[in-house]
């Protein structure tokens, strides 16, 4: 690794618990109900009680009061010294915050969850995303399919890119889920499957867009001197970086998200790791665009060569790049990318059975929040 | 007039947004310019977010642009467009500079034969006797 200006905060964090509950459709059950179990499940794994956590930070649901502090708080029966809520927590801003409480002394030992019943309730995706919702609602513009299906145009269009390239970001990743017995969709896809699966909203199929599930994940983090007592290896935290691009559509080809860039540029910067480090990779994948987009912008592959890039199977298990070893959120469950958070961290304990990553050192975890805003985190074996 | 249309519609009284479906009733596209730093903006906005001044002054566009990029809907993802399938969806970047979406109301079913940097004019769509939508055709 190169060496450059590091973060006060490299290391000084870990993730010493995950927790994830079962993903698909659970009717009768709320939201919070789902966070807690998450919390349970998380405090065990990392042998902690409830009485030894001083901080949480939950995840509100989209367009619902469901998920915050005040509610999972008195559920769960938590006085924290220290609470918030993200309204959006992508698990990397959730994460970011929880370093921010942890090395700022705020809090020692915080839990973070995400639950969602959003399949069994029924919430509505199909609104426009993004500043300019009203006057993209009027011109039919709704459902992030849209937009992720003019940014992919566009890349089409600059760099000769194919579906048949894009749809082995599905692919990969359904052969990734194949060997998690926890992801919710597991039947084989082969790209000419996807190529004959109908067009939602041209250029994107079915298989480019999240599904909708309903579950619930959380971690626990600690200061990395507390980490060491726990009973599982802990993984630290080396690096994270966040751009915001909330002007919107004022901002040059936004859909193209090129301030991704600024979140990696700060991210190698701040951490010394160089994408050539990296063992295992995460996106957060609301659509298989995302992965395209966040494997140039991160620097894993030149601006324009996503797609030869996916076609050479570098993300597929055995490829020289895993992407997603849970499946993602096409295939496994669609967590807001906290999933993605709780795989890194049972890979890197080496604990992910028949689709396990040879002594993977290094994971990134790379999510973003429509066109507004992006975070990665670097997560470690080591300080 | 009566329409069948089933799509959202906007609030034409709004004070923001109002004098933008007032000019597509004219027949004209209209965006606000800063009075202070002359900066165009697209959508409407109550401060000019380039230098924070106030308001705005309403000024006729051209109403030509250029496809940045475009989406076809085979699916309606939201029920208010159950009707509207096949459309495409545009983002037209405006001679003026910002960049505007649109329906594109001359593409065939499937988009086949939509490209990107093509020429496009506004067309303003009456869909109710109060609001006339602002859409777009190849030029």
């Amino acid at each position: 690794m190169s060496t450059t200006t590091e973060s006060p905060t490299r290391g000084a964090v870990a993730v010493v618990g995950v927790g994830s509950t079962a993903q698909g459709q659970f009717p009768g059950r709320s939201a919070n109900e789902i966070a807690v179990e998450a919390i349970e499940l998380a405090l065990a794994d990392a042998g902690l009680e409830k009485s030894d956590v001083d901080g949480l930070i939950t995840c509100q649901n989209l367009r619902s009061r469901a998920g915050t502090d005040e509610q999972i708080g008195l559920l769960a029966g938590l006085n924290p010294a220290f609470s918030a809520t993200l309204d959006y927590g992508t698990g990397n801003f959730s994460l970011h915050l929880a370093v921010m409480a942890v090395t700022s002394g705020l809090a020692s030992t915080i839990v973070l969850c995400y639950g969602t019943n959003q399949r069994s309730a029924k919430a509505d995706f199909g609104v426009a995303v993004g500043g300019g919702a009203d006057f993209a609602t009027l011109s039919g513009l709704v459902h992030v399919a849209g937009p992720a299906a003019m940014a992919f145009r566009r890349h089409q269009h600059l760099y000769g890119t194919t579906e048949e390239q894009l749809a082995h970001v599905a692919v990969a990743q359904r052969e990734w889920a194949q060997r998690n017995p926890a992801a919710i969709f597991r039947d084989p896809l082969t790209v000419e499957d996807y190529l004959a699966s109908p067009y939602l909203v041209a250029p994107l199929r079915r298989p480019d867009l999240t599904m909708i599930s309903d579950g619930g994940a959380a971690l626990v983090v600690t200061s990395a001197d507390r980490a060491r007592d726990r009973p599982k290896s802990p993984v630290y935290v080396l690096g994270m970086a966040e751009q915001t691009a909330l002007r919107g559509d004022a901002n040059p080809d936004n859909l193209t998200r090129p301030w991704l860039g600024d979140v990696a540029g700060r991210l190698w910067s701040s951490s010394g790791v160089r994408p050539d480090d990296v063992d295992l990779l995460y996106i957060q994948d609301a659509t298989s665009v995302w992965v395209l987009q966040m494997l140039e912008w991160y620097g894993f592959c030149k601006l324009g060569e996503g797609g030869p890039f996916l076609a050479e199977g570098r993300t597929r298990p055995g490829g020289s790049l895993p992407v997603n070893t849970n499946g993602g959120q096409l295939s496994e469950s669609y967590m807001w990318g906290w999933l993605h958070l709780c795989e890194a961290v049972r890979q890197l304990r080496g604990e992910c059975g028949d689709r396990q990553v040879a002594s993977p050192s290094i994971a990134v975890d790379c999510s973003s929040h429509d066109f507004l805003k992006g975070a990665a985190s670097i997560l470690s074996t080591h300080q | 007039m009566t329409t069948d249309y089933a799509g959202p519609l906007p609030d034409t009284t709004d004070p923001l947004t109002g004098p933008h479906w007032a000019a597509a009733r004219d027949g004209r596209l209209a965006a606000q310019c800063c009075a202070r730093c002359g900066a165009l903006r697209w959508q409407p906005a109550p401060i000019c977010p380039e230098c924070l001044q106030a308001g705005g002054d309403w000024v006729d566009l051209a109403g030509t642009g250029t496809i940045w990029s475009f989406a076809v809907y085979h699916r309606a993802m939201g029920p208010a467009f159950r009707d509207a399938v096949p459309y495409t969806v545009a983002m037209v970047e405006l001679d003026e500079g910002p960049r505007m979406v649109g329906m594109l109301t001359d593409a065939a079913d499937d988009g086949s034969d939509v490209t990107i940097g093509q020429r496009v004019r506004a067309s303003y769509e009456p869909v109710t006797d109060d609001v006339t939508l602002v859409r777009w055709v190849r030029a």
